[in-house]
């Protein structure tokens, strides 16, 4: 009688011991997907500031700028979360479309101050293809786990809303990449 | 930028993490940021400013070699003092699955942790095991970088999830105008070995063996041995002529690495396997001196399949001693492998290699946002806060 008590009491025990370890695990991971969601935010704004200061530079053609400033300007003014992927998507449509041959972004650098800011777009984009892998990994991580029976039996995700990868095209446009060397 | 770099392998003894961590915190700090590593050492007094000790390691047989690691609560506890007084915007670990500071790092804070694996292991139940045993830590980790194409493939296989792969840098100046070391490599040829001579995969049992053979073409061949551990045992299964014309140096210190490596006519690099990487052969290419390597993965690439260095059949010792004749008896070949090693080098140069790593901390970095002390995490240090009593902060 007595063995089996202890029996069930260390069953419990070891029960409780693996819901409260799930918790910290999908804790762990929510903590991890704020921050990376941040940093990838960070970075998506300072794309659409770059640009939009691109826009700005006096003597840019004023096809460019127009392009530019505009996708820039609906990244800047984004108020509902659900239309980032649209607006990202747009603003690297519009860098592809202008930045697909090394002569034509050459022909930007020749002013001073649009080169230091193509250099700075360079990096920044680099940056952005980084988070948003990172972010789309930590998504993933968390959901394999939210996805266990137990773990949604138990409800152990509590109120945390289910997490979602942020999709839109986070290509760079190669002759960006290919005239900062040159 | 503030960054804090833990080193799980001792400081006081060169290898290729810690190196790869001495150069990138030297690479970062050139580049303006606030940098601070943590490793184990056992001289204090020798420790460049920008280092943290945890004390002396103990040796450890871990992934086929002998590691010195730091671990135990005295360890973690000095982890969780560093990461709280060290206010980091990032905290970068090294080979997060090695048991030492790396995964206590990993255990004691959250925020953006960046972490990079440099081994590729072969023994993938030891890998299971750790990866199951450190997944809490592993978690945490928003970035993860591989030092090669083999190190990402370890990762994905073993551990679940991606990494971004930025190879190792060199210090390509500190070698590109190496000078040989006073009579070398003399009026005759030499073949320089650098690694452990006691530890089975590094090879030196393979160059060994075919040590005679190369004499017999070329008797006037000299080898030259450097780097820590006692070869003796190796060297004994030499002939007395074939032996006195061995060198064997010891360990050398890493500002006279450049000189030993162009002592050589050519470096070669027998190893058998558990190498990722390969950061000597660059650092030979970059001295100019031509590489004969074994045909492992890792190798391969660096040596830019064959154009810029050999390869020989892995453990073949006939194939070594094969190539190794026909490489000393063409200058030609050395000539144009020299200058194509040159080239090859500058693409690992590390003020190139430290910048993209710059990215990735700026691709989880969100301003405002430190590592923080994570307590969920600290069971160990917290077992190793009651025994100890606390030092003065200042001291650590």
């Amino acid at each position: 009688m007595s063995n089996e008590v202890i029996f069930w009491m260390l069953g419990v025990g070891l029960g409780i011991w693996y819901l409260s370890h799930q918790a910290g695990r999908l804790d762990r991971l929510h903590h991890r997907i704020d921050v990376t969601e941040l940093a990838l935010h960070g970075q998506l704004v300072r794309r659409g500031g770059i640009v939009a200061e691109l826009a700005a530079v006096p003597g840019v053609d004023p096809a460019l700028s127009v392009l530019w400033g505009q996708a820039a300007h609906e990244v800047l003014i984004l108020q509902e979360v659900t239309q980032r992927s649209l607006v990202e998507d747009e603003l690297t449509n519009v860098l592809l479309m202008t930045m697909d041959e090394v002569e034509e972004v050459n022909e930007i650098r020749t002013n001073e101050y649009a080169s230091q800011l193509l250099d700075e777009l360079a990096q920044v984009c680099d940056r952005i293809v980084l988070s948003h892998q990172f972010h789309t990994d930590a998504v993933r991580d968390c959901l394999e786990i939210r996805e266990q029976y137990l773990v949604r039996i138990f409800r152990l995700a509590g109120h945390a809303p289910r997490p979602q990868t942020i999709e839109f095209d986070d290509q760079i446009p190669p002759a960006l990449a290919d005239s900062r060397i040159a | 930028m503030k960054i804090g770099i833990v080193c799980p392998y001792s400081w006081d003894i060169p290898g290729g993490v810690s190196a790869h961590v001495h150069d990138l915190a030297k690479a970062l700090i050139d580049m303006g940021h606030q940098v601070s590593v943590l490793a184990p050492a056992e001289f204090d007094e020798l420790l460049p400013e920008f280092v943290v000790s945890t004390g002396k390691p103990r040796a450890v047989k871990y992934n086929g070699s002998v590691a010195r690691l730091s671990f135990g609560p005295i360890a973690a506890r000095k982890v969780s003092r560093w990461i709280e007084d060290g206010e980091f915007d990032v905290l970068h670990v090294h080979e997060p699955l090695a048991p030492s500071l790396s995964v206590l790092a990993c255990w004691a804070a959250k925020g953006p942790i960046v972490a990079t694996w440099h081994s590729s292991m072969d023994k993938s139940r030891m890998m299971l095991t750790l990866a199951k045993l450190a997944q809490t830590a592993m978690e945490k980790v928003s970035a993860r970088i591989a030092v090669s194409e083999a190190a990402r493939s370890t990762l994905i296989k073993h551990v679940g999830g991606d990494a971004v792969v930025i190879p190792n840098g060199v210090d390509v100046s500190m070698f590109n105008n190496a000078r040989p070391m006073f009579g070398w490599p003399g009026p005759n040829q030499s073949i320089v070995f650098l690694g452990r001579g006691d530890e089975p995969r590094k090879g030196l049992a393979v160059l060994v063996e075919a040590y005679p053979e190369i004499r017999r073409h070329l008797p006037n061949v000299r080898l030259l041995i450097a780097g820590p551990g006692e070869p003796a045992d190796e060297l004994k299964k030499l002939s007395p002529s074939d032996r006195a014309s061995v060198t064997v140096l010891g360990m050398v210190a890493p500002e006279d690495k450049a000189s030993v490596l162009a002592s050589g006519t050519i470096y070669v690099a027998p190893n058998t396997g558990g190498e990722s990487f390969g950061i000597v052969l660059l650092e030979a290419m970059a001295a100019g001196v031509p590489v004969v390597a074994s045909d492992l993965d890792a190798f391969k690439r660096v040596l830019d399949f064959g154009r810029a260095g050999l390869t020989f059949e892995n453990e073949n010792s006939d194939d070594l001693a094969k190539v190794v004749c026909d490489l000393l008896a063409n200058p030609g070949v050395r000539e144009k492998l020299s200058a194509q090693g040159v080239i090859r080098a500058a693409e690992f140069d590390w003020a190139v290699v430290a910048q993209r790593i710059v990215n990735v901390y700026e691709s989880v970095r969100v301003p405002g946002v430190k590592v923080e002390p994570d307590l969920t995490g600290q069971m160990i240090g917290r077992l190793g806060r009651g025994r100890i009593t606390p030092e003065p902060r200042g001291e650590l």
